[in-house]
């Protein structure tokens, strides 16, 4: 293990995020049981004050889950001078290639679901009734249990990572004639194909960008739609991945031949507003949908078109500043 | 509404800043570095190719250097290798190249050590013999 700042808050923010998360989800699917069932009113009244006082804890864990995600990032960043080889986090990456692997996709799931989820609790409260805590409940629960997947997944990585390891970092892997996001795009447009992804980039940016303000200028806009423009931002982040390590990484970067993402963050650490702007943004559409789906129930279908609307003119800080 | 609008005027002016000072750091981290990648240059293990209109492109080892050779040869004037031994540079014909099991540049895993000297060559490949051999010159213009 390296022992520093960041992998000591690593570690603590991980055992105890876990340990919240077993707690939450077994006490959220407890109360999602007992929420429809017939009950007197006092035990009516001490149901809701178990589950505010449960979401209270998870909604301060899951902010914290979502912090984590950066946090990642920077505590890796922190290892690269006590590892042999790495140059940059792609270095870092490749002492526990899989486990790391696996954090790093599993990470923008669980942050997309807590995003969902916190939409959701935000347009909930908002109400008199609360039409949406049983299927707020039984999502924090399955939440709560990638929460606790990743928490595990944090403290085995950074447990794991031995110093002095001798790794090859990112110019043996990411430049290499045959890497797949040059072969699969040079396969459909051929050798031009980095002039084909920019200008593929910037239609699909400019589309979707498009498909929002349609959705804005509609009253109700109707969930099929909202699902296709999801559909849509997953396709055009896979772009935006092709295209940048491709296309604009190397340009940003001053280095022609230079294709790593990782490189990129640290030479030009502005790009990382760049990312975090790409994926709130991307993230928003998703959460527009999702919460279109969840959220249509009693009093909250009232309040959805509004919340809908906030979501989509890109404010997701607006939701958290009422949490 | 009022406070929604606050919260938009911060976030502009944080990316503004950002931006601002991002491009800044920016100049100031890429000079001095490998032109392939980025890595911080030693340079006793360093590269230097000389272009046709004068500029230098440097490099911190043999394999950043070898990978964009293919790529600058049209526009290569002269390279220049760092002599491990004496640490002096020399222009790359005049080098011999080995390859042995001790690693110059960890994070490419660069094996090619260069010397102005044949003996100093050989020294090294009997030094490590059984793990070491001649390399093909990877500069030849």
């Amino acid at each position: 293990m390296i022992l520093n700042a960041l992998s000591i808050t690593m570690i603590f923010i991980g055992a105890l995020s876990a340990l919240l998360a077993i707690w939450g989800g077994i006490s959220s699917l407890i109360l999602y049981r007992k929420w429809k069932r017939p009950a007197t009113p006092e035990e009516k009244t001490s149901l809701e004050d178990r589950s505010y006082l449960i979401l209270l804890i998870m909604v301060i864990v899951l902010v914290v889950r979502l912090i984590n995600w950066p946090l990642f990032y920077v505590t890796l960043q922190s290892f690269i001078s006590d590892i042999e080889g790495a140059m940059c986090i792609f270095g870092v990456t490749q002492v526990k290639v899989d486990l790391t692997r696996f954090s790093e996709i599993l990470k923008p799931i669980t942050f997309f679901f807590i995003g969902a989820w916190l939409i959701l609790h935000v347009l909930d409260r908002a109400t008199k009734t609360s039409p949406l805590m049983r299927r707020k409940l039984f999502l924090l629960s399955i939440i709560s249990l990638l929460v606790l997947i990743d928490s595990l997944g944090d403290i085995f990585l950074i447990l794991g990572i031995a110093p002095e390891s001798l790794v090859s970092c990112c110019t043996t892997i990411t430049d290499i004639l045959n890497r797949p996001t040059r072969t699969t795009p040079e396969s459909i447009f051929g050798p031009q194909y980095a002039r084909f992804l920019q200008s593929i980039f910037l239609i699909t940016h400019l589309a979707l960008i498009g498909f929002v303000g349609l959705i804005l200028r509609s009253k109700k806009p109707r969930r099929a739609i909202l699902g296709f423009l999801c559909l849509f931002s997953i396709v055009n982040a896979a772009l935006f991945l092709l295209s940048q390590i491709e296309v604009f990484a190397p340009r940003m970067m001053h280095l022609p031949f230079h294709h790593c993402l990782y490189c990129l963050w640290q030479y030009v650490p502005d790009s990382i507003v760049m990312y975090l702007l790409f994926i709130l943004g991307t993230f928003s559409v998703g959460w527009g949908f999702t919460t279109e789906l969840f959220g249509r129930q009693g009093e909250a279908a009232d309040l959805l078109p509004g919340c809908l609307r906030k979501i989509y003119i890109g404010l997701p800080f607006s939701f958290c500043r009422r949490l | 509404m009022a406070s929604n609008k606050r919260w938009i005027a911060l976030f502009v002016i944080f990316v503004i800043i950002s931006l601002g000072s991002g491009c800044q750091g920016e100049r100031k981290s890429i000079e001095g570095r490998c032109d392939y990648d980025g890595a911080k240059i030693e340079p006793l293990y360093a590269v230097y190719f000389t272009l046709q209109d004068g500029t230098e492109k440097n490099f911190c080892s043999i394999a950043c250097a070898s990978m964009s050779f293919s790529a600058l040869k049209k526009q290569i004037k002269e390279v220049r290798v760092v002599d491990e031994p004496s640490g002096n540079k020399i222009n790359a014909s005049d080098a011999f190249f080995v390859e042995s099991e001790i690693v110059t540049v960890p994070h490419v895993k660069n094996r090619i050590h260069v010397f102005a000297k044949k003996e100093e060559a050989l020294k090294h490949i009997q030094k490590f013999i059984g793990n070491c051999n001649w390399v093909e010159h990877p500069f030849l213009l």
